[in-house]
């Protein structure tokens, strides 16, 4: 193991049983800094080590990555790993292939892009997560593959890194320590963007050698496209399930709400990632509840792809993110809608409206927006009637990076907070600054082994640093809830298991939500609360 | 005279190299959206807001501000701002350095209408007019701060990489030759001309340069004028044409979010790119369509 002060890149293909351990994270704020308050790291176990990729820094991330039982095995996985990388600079690539080399050639290595990372900066600096350590030992292998000047000058070019089955499996995992928030890129002075590297390499991974992380592919893309949900959830159990959620609103609240369904030529399809049905149904019962209420022409679909707005494929296939894409407008097209409005999803946001915005033309696309402008217009046009005085507890807002840094939607948020809940207040920092909750890309659905140990130590630190910085002046006062309002159901799984992990919500009483919750909660039409922990 | 031939043939490839990578980038593919907030040009680009903060986007008049994103590249471009706000300590080199750069080439560029100058039988000293005059003292000016400038940002930001434990992990051999190489043409440069800070010399020997015309030269003029020559030819070669990069990368991906609506100039070219059948394809199962091989 190598102290992770002395690592470097070309390291990456030694033959150590792992090359560095995690040993300094971030300091948490009070009362997180107290000793005890943070369960420690734990041991990877020893089967882990000999069947999959423990080696980079005892996390595994990728579990469709096992190490190979010969010889010949192992120098096909390096071949193909080899094979995909030089795809990635061809027409193959098309997609990206200009953003990429500007990236790949232009580095300075000015090293601007570290503290803007909070993965690194979680770690307090480890060397592993600076974010230019994965890009140059790429780099690096290219170099020596592809370029003459590699294969020629060698080290003197920086072609000096050893491929071989640890170095690729290594930096398939090291693509997997990266959420992909693109914060690094807002910072640096050449514009370029080092997320790309984890990015390609994800795809090489998965386009060329078919080995991705089961809860991204096999779970993900391919599940949604045999069945309809990433979640499984098929067409029968889709109106089970909303069948199941009218009554619970009826139940619940008294109020008679049929969703429309599969509604020819409505103004609006509404596009809910489908683990709200099973994780939260609470924020499709409020969507309903407010859209209802100001009257809106809606519907939701039944059909393949049209109940669930998530795309995984963004974080790691092209080719599924486009398959993916395209049924789901195909449903939108096919009933005649006018426009598609996505739910409190951040990824399928972006893959909705700006990945996809160029994957069709003309007739075949439907317009996109997003639900955070259509929810303010609702409360500025006062469509809707509020009682603030209902949220009259500390708020704060979690930025989904695809929301905020990735399309550009930062106000319509925060003005609706700012009317309905009059102890709002910001983190630090947020907006197009924000820092990531740490599940982004795929990371909130990824338990395998000890990866969620990871999400919740390392790459949501920072988050939950800025969560209990936002209630420093109450979060010791148990008796006054406090709500992380996160509209996107990723961040929400990773807000969720942070609270849980840290046992905040047990001990301080700190909730998380989406917005729309918080919307309906302050309805005047309300007559119990909607948020569960008020009642 | 082969110094001359050297000089034409340096400046030749230095702008046809430039402008043939600009060139490579400009023809790519038409790529995916990749914009990343704030995003200069648009409304609400203080907070970082877009066009998609508006209800209906696609139905309301899209308002571009190409002033506000005017001035973000010169910002960017002369002041090197988002380094500036972002790694301080490292800035100040780095933008001694550009600047430096970016007093020479207004010195050579000087020089050159000297030598014009000198060619067409003026002359380019105080009280000699106010072109002869203006020439005059602005030479001194941008060659005596230019040289001191690039010379001392060079070697600065060489020193940092060597002494600097993170940095040198990440710099190649061929990283600190760049640095050197400037270093060396300005260091050059400056024991060339240290002897006539008028610039008087350096303006004949360009007129000399320009027409073709013999001219005696010291050992170290031809060292300072081949290493010069040498590092023109080479900027372009190397990822010190940033110049070019920074430009795609800025106003092609990070500044582009131009939506792909009906009837648009970006409609058309989403179609042709559509249309395009790559001539390599991934081969994962789930692509070639055949099942995986069983574990």
């Amino acid at each position: 193991m190598i102290k992770q002060k002395d690592l470097r890149p070309k390291d990456l293909g030694r033959p150590d049983e792992q090359l560095i351990k995690v040993e300094s994270l971030m300091k948490l704020k009070p009362p997180y800094n107290e000793e005890g308050m943070e369960p420690p790291f734990t041991e990877p176990k020893q089967a882990w080590r000999e069947k999959y990729c423990a080696s980079l820094d005892g996390f595994v991330g990728i579990d469709k990555l096992t190490r190979p039982e010969s010889k010949e095995q192992e120098q096909e996985f390096v071949r193909k790993f080899l094979n995909g990388l030089e795809k990635a600079f061809t027409d193959a690539n098309s997609g990206v292939l200009q953003p990429f080399l500007l990236s790949f050639e232009y580095c300075a290595k000015c090293n601007t892009c570290s503290d803007a990372c909070h993965i690194y900066k979680a770690t307090n600096g480890n060397e592993l997560y600076r974010p230019i350590f994965r890009s140059e030992a790429l780099r690096k292998i290219v170099k020596k593959y592809f370029t003459k000047s590699g294969k020629l000058l060698g080290g003197l070019v920086g072609a000096d890194l050893e491929v071989n089955w640890e170095t690729v499996a290594r930096l398939g995992e090291l693509a997997y320590r990266c959420n992909l928030c693109r914060r690094c890129a807002q910072t640096c002075p050449l514009g370029l963007d080092n997320s790309l590297f984890a990015k390609e390499i994800r795809k090489i991974f998965s386009q060329e050698m078919g080995i991705a992380p089961s809860p991204l592919h096999e779970k993900g893309t391919m599940n949604q496209l045999k069945t309809g949900s990433s979640t499984g959830i098929t067409k029968p159990v889709f109106l089970d399930t909303i069948e199941f959620l009218e009554e619970d609103i009826e139940e619940r609240y008294g109020l008679k709400i049929k969703f429309p369904i599969d509604k020819k030529g409505a103004d609006i399809l509404l596009m809910h990632n489908a683990g709200e049905f099973l994780a939260w149904p609470e924020n499709p019962i409020a969507f309903a509840i407010l859209f209802e209420e100001a009257g809106l022409d809606w519907t939701l679909s039944s059909e393949m792809l049209g109940y669930d707005n998530v795309n995984y494929g963004i974080w790691y296939d092209d080719a599924q993110a486009k398959k993916i894409a395209l049924q789901q407008m195909k449903v939108a097209k096919d009933l005649g809608v006018r426009r598609i409005v996505i739910g409190e999803c951040g990824h399928a946001h972006k893959a909705s409206a700006v990945v996809a915005d160029r994957m069709a033309y003309g007739e075949d696309k439907v317009p996109v927006e997003s639900c955070l402008p259509l929810l303010w217009d609702l409360v500025k046009s006062k469509a809707l009637k509020f009682d603030p005085s209902k949220n009259n507890f500390p708020v704060t807002l979690h930025d989904p990076c695809n929301v905020v840094r990735q399309m550009g939607i930062v106000q319509p948020q925060r003005k609706i907070l700012k009317q309905i809940c009059p102890d709002f207040r910001e983190m630090t920092p947020h907006g197009v600054n924000n820092y990531c909750c740490g599940g982004g890309s795929g990371f909130a659905i990824m338990n395998s082994m000890n990866f969620s140990e990871f999400r919740n130590k390392i790459s949501a630190r920072t988050k939950f640093n800025q969560i209990l910085g936002a209630f420093q002046d109450t979060i010791e006062e148990a008796d006054i809830p406090k709500y992380v309002c996160a509209p996107c159901s990723n961040c929400k799984g990773t807000i969720r298991d942070i609270l849980e992990y840290y046992r905040v919500t047990e001990k301080f009483n700190v909730h998380y939500g989406g917005l729309v919750e918080l919307m309906v909660n302050a309805l005047v039409s309300m007559n119990k609360p909607f948020l569960e922990f008020l009642e | 005279m082969a110094l001359s031939v050297l000089a034409y043939a340096a400046i030749i490839l230095f702008l046809g190299l430039s402008a043939y990578k600009a060139y490579r980038y400009a023809k790519m593919p038409l790529h995916g959206r990749m914009e990343l907030y704030p995003v200069p040009k648009e409304q609400g680009h203080e907070y970082g807001g877009s066009y998609y903060e508006q209800v209906e986007w696609w139905n309301k008049e899209r308002k571009v501000d190409h002033k506000a994103e005017l001035i973000d590249m010169l910002k960017e471009m002369l002041f090197i701002k988002k380094l500036f706000d972002n790694q301080k300590p490292l800035w100040w080199l780095s933008y001694a350095l550009h600047l430096g750069i970016y007093l020479l080439i207004a010195w050579t560029v000087l020089l050159v209408l000297g030598g014009l100058t000198l060619l067409a039988g003026g002359q380019v000293s105080p009280g000699s007019g106010i072109w002869g005059t203006l020439l005059f003292y602005l030479t001194a000016f941008t060659g005596l701060i230019g040289l001191l400038l690039a010379a001392f940002g060079s070697a600065m930001l060489l020193l940092r990489r060597f002494f600097d434990d993170t940095l040198r992990k990440y710099t190649t051999p061929q990283e600190y030759f760049n640095l050197v190489l400037l270093y060396g043409a300005t260091c050059t440069g400056i024991f060339v001309w240290i002897k006539d800070l008028t610039f008087g010399t350096a303006r004949e020997v360009v007129a000399n340069l320009m027409s073709f015309t013999s001219f005696e030269a010291s050992g170290l003029l031809v060292a300072h004028i081949v290493i010069l020559f040498v590092m023109f030819i080479y900027i372009p070669l190397s990822k010190m044409s940033h110049y070019v990069g920074k430009y795609f990368s800025f106003h092609k991906v990070l500044w582009e979010n131009e939506p792909n609506l009906k009837g648009s100039a970006i409609e058309k070219k989403v179609q042709q790119a559509l249309a395009r059948r790559p001539a390599t394809t991934w081969s994962a199962p789930h692509i070639t369509g055949q099942a995986p091989a069983k574990e």
